[in-house]
């Protein structure tokens, strides 16, 4: 009795599932049949029930950017579901839903992948929606952000926002040592004579702390304000092999005997060497902000300062870079997916993306509210390195280097240095090999 | 005559009914392997022979271009190599800890029910997870293990230690597992071989290697087919143990890890395939080959 009632229960369940089988397929028969126009408008309906998908991959931004998401769902009833990932999944996740046709509707845009995305269609070309809207004024964004995505003269997404890098400093440990804190003054020579008073010799503190994946937010800015590039303007060659690199680099594997051992900074990132007091100072990313002000330790110790310049070429180089938010070219509701673009690009929101502190915004004139989302630190010097000089110093935004597929040879950077970071005395080798290596990456990509 | 012919007939009918219902029945997961494994073979073998363009499109025909950059990349071969040493670990620990823990917990101890819980856990718990906690375990600055020990091993980032320290894992999270599968096979022992052991004065470790082992040996067998290939196949634990700018990556990741990053994170398919299509010819030859030894060692009474 028990094996007849269990065997009739496997049968339903079986005979069930083989009917939403078959009723699927039966399904996407008439789809193909009829020329599928009714039932696709159905199911676009249906969807247009369902909320719009975002994409993002930073955690530290999730909160302000539901809130802008929500005001916007109360004032055009779209609903929209944001969802984060981390960055390698995120890159996969687009690379494969671009791939198989299935992407998410709105998601952040880098320069690091836009041409690829760009010259494939697909980003929605945003050209038409910009000629009739009338919030979105495409001057007023920072013009270096909007050439990011701006490809064959048509833009395919809505600059987001930008970023520039500033030095982190534990001021509790600089008086332990001292020392006078770090200020617009200061060269890279000062930060590494502090970096070696501060690190000491039974490995419970050190004077900095940078690792090869981080290089936007620590070596590129040596690189560059030493006169060094990392990607020749044209984007067609590589710059490890550029004397003025090669100098940079050096000073970097100076820089790492007052840094945690490389394996230990491979297993624990900086920001969290930071914010549990090992390090003493770090380059970081003004996009960290809105995670160190939620840190305890970070608020009662530490405080940002210009980043350092170079004495001999008297310039002080800052990465920027800028996301930018697209809408995937195929998906079932253009219309709305424009609407919230516009929304995320409209003054206000831009504004208040400054204000919640999410990130500094693309937007003109906006930067003065980013200042005042905390006044646990000073946010000033971020904003500092933007003018055209301090005094004699002058001042220099350069725009993360790219190429036409740059996560190849980014990674291939990421651990390719790692060696020259576990054995500073291989550095100039291991850049000059690794420019060899690159431009084959470079000559190799589907341009 | 005729009423042979009828038998045979009903005979026929009756077997085409069984044949129609044995059909129906592994139709769903017929239709499985078809979409997620067969499939995709061809596809991979296919793709191998192209330079892939991006994201599926225009893909350019090369021929065997990707085997000869694959046959000269010393990073290939070194991560075949630690795949190998991978397995090495994995399989033969997982393996004789496991026919231990069965062994033990086959005999009426007590809370036997909890213990083999308790073992098969790691096995509930997601590949991820399981990742994640073990890289605090090991961090070196502020990992559990150096805090106890109060040593400064770098588990993880030393390159001479790392593929054990990841193979440690492999052995742990797998463990319950093999445990189950030997004790089901425990269940077929009869007790008679036994009882005349013991009759016979026998010690425990002489009933274990003469009557269980070899009694246990299709079993045995099984699980070291299976965990051969699932030791081959590694990736989560290190990609989620490690980061790109690990020193000890390039003496630890594995051939699939090594595909992930071409295929997936660089986007070049047609050579990820191609280093696929490398790990398929290893695990055939080294199956092939236990499948033969096999003979030797496995008594199916």
């Amino acid at each position: 009795m028990k094996k007849k009632i269990i065997t009739m229960v496997l049968v339903t369940a079986m005979a069930l599932s083989m009917v939403a089988c078959g009723s699927s397929t039966s399904s996407n028969q008439s789809k193909g049949n009829n020329g599928g126009t009714q039932t696709a408008k159905q199911s676009g309906n249906e969807k247009s029930k369902g909320p719009l998908e975002v994409v993002i991959w930073d955690t530290n931004q999730q909160a302000g950017i539901q809130e802008i998401c929500d005001e916007f769902t109360k004032e055009t009833g779209i609903a929209v579901d944001v969802e984060v990932k981390d960055w390698d999944s995120y890159w996969t996740l687009l690379e494969s839903g671009a791939s198989g046709g299935d992407m998410p509707d709105i998601f952040w845009m880098h320069s690091n992948n836009s041409q690829m995305y760009m010259k494939n269609g697909i980003l929605m070309n945003l050209d038409k929606y910009i000629k009739n809207s009338k919030k979105i004024d495409m001057t007023k964004f920072m013009p270096e952000i909007k050439e990011l995505y701006t490809y064959k003269k048509s833009v395919y997404a809505i600059p987001k926002d930008y970023d520039t890098i500033a030095l982190w400093y534990n001021k509790t440990m600089f008086d332990a040592a001292g020392l006078s804190y770090p200020d617009a003054t200061w060269t890279w020579d000062d930060m590494y004579n502090a970096a070696v008073k501060l690190t000491k010799p039974d490995g419970s503190q050190y004077g900095f702390a940078m690792n090869p994946s981080n290089d936007q937010d620590t070596y590129y800015n040596m690189v560059y304000s030493m006169g060094g590039n990392i990607v020749s303007d044209d984007h067609k060659k590589s710059g490890y092999d550029n004397p003025n690199t090669l100098k940079a680099m050096d000073y970097v594997g100076k820089l790492l005997k007052a840094c945690p051992s490389a394996t230990t900074m491979s297993e624990t990132g900086t920001d969290v060497l930071m914010q549990s007091g090992t390090v003493a100072m770090i380059t970081q990313g003004s996009w960290m902000v809105s995670g160190f002000k939620q840190n305890d330790y970070m608020k009662q110790n530490c405080a940002v300062a210009e980043i350092p310049y170079d004495k001999t070429t008297g310039i002080r180089a800052s990465l920027c870079n800028g996301l930018g938010w697209s809408a995937y070219a195929k998906t079932k509701r253009p219309d709305d997916c424009w609407k919230l673009l516009e929304w995320f690009g409209s003054k206000e929101m831009q504004e208040k993306q400054a204000q919640l502190g999410v990130s500094m915004s693309a937007y003109e004139g906006t930067s003065e509210d980013w200042i005042k989302n905390t006044n646990v630190f000073n946010l000033q010097p971020y904003l500092d390195e933007t003018k055209e000089s301090t005094g004699a110093i002058k001042n220099k935004l350069i725009l993360r280097p790219y190429t036409y597929n740059s996560t190849v040879w980014s990674t291939g950077a990421s651990t390719a240095l790692a060696k020259a970071w576990s054995d500073p005395s291989l550095m100039k080798q291991t850049c000059t090999d690794f420019a060899a290596e690159m431009n084959k990456d470079i000559a190799k990509e589907n341009k | 005559m005729n009423i042979e012919k009828k038998k045979a007939k009903k005979i026929t009918s009756w077997q085409q009914k069984q044949l129609f219902w044995g059909w129906i029945f592994i139709f769903p997961t017929m239709l499985g392997l078809i979409v997620l494994n067969i499939i995709p073979i061809f596809t991979t073998i296919y793709q191998s022979f192209f330079k892939t363009g991006d994201f599926g499109k225009g893909n350019i025909f090369i021929g065997v271009e990707n085997y000869k950059q694959m046959f000269q990349d010393a990073q290939v071969w070194q991560s075949l190599f630690n795949t190998l040493k991978y397995a090495v670990i994995e399989v033969p620990f997982s393996i004789v800890i496991a026919l231990i823990l069965a062994v033990l917990l086959n005999r009426k101890i007590k809370g036997r029910g909890v213990y083999r819980a308790i073992f098969f856990l790691p096995m509930v718990a997601a590949p991820a997870a399981i990742a994640m906690i073990w890289r605090w375990i090991y961090n070196s600055q502020f990992g559990l293990l150096n805090h106890i020990f109060g040593t400064h091993i770098k588990w993880i980032s030393d390159p001479k230690i790392a593929w054990i320290s990841i193979a440690v894992i492999g052995v742990w999270s797998i463990l319950g597992y093999n445990m189950v599968l030997f004790l089901a096979g425990l269940q077929d022992i009869p007790r008679d071989y036994y009882e005349a052991a013991e009759i016979d004065g026998a010690s425990g470790i002489a009933t274990l290697l003469h009557i269980t082992v070899p009694l246990l040996s299709p079993t045995i067998f099984f699980v070291l087919v299976t965990r051969v290939i699932g030791a081959f196949q590694v990736f989560d634990l290190i990609y989620m143990v490690m980061d790109t700018n690990n020193p000890a990556l390039g003496k630890t990741q594995s051939l699939v890890f090594l595909f992930y990053q071409y295929a997936f994170t660089e986007g070049n398919k047609g050579y990820g395939s191609a280093i696929v299509m490398l790990l398929l010819a290893v695990i055939m030859l080294i199956t092939v080959v236990q499948m033969v030894l096999q003979k030797k060692w496995v008594h199916y009474n």
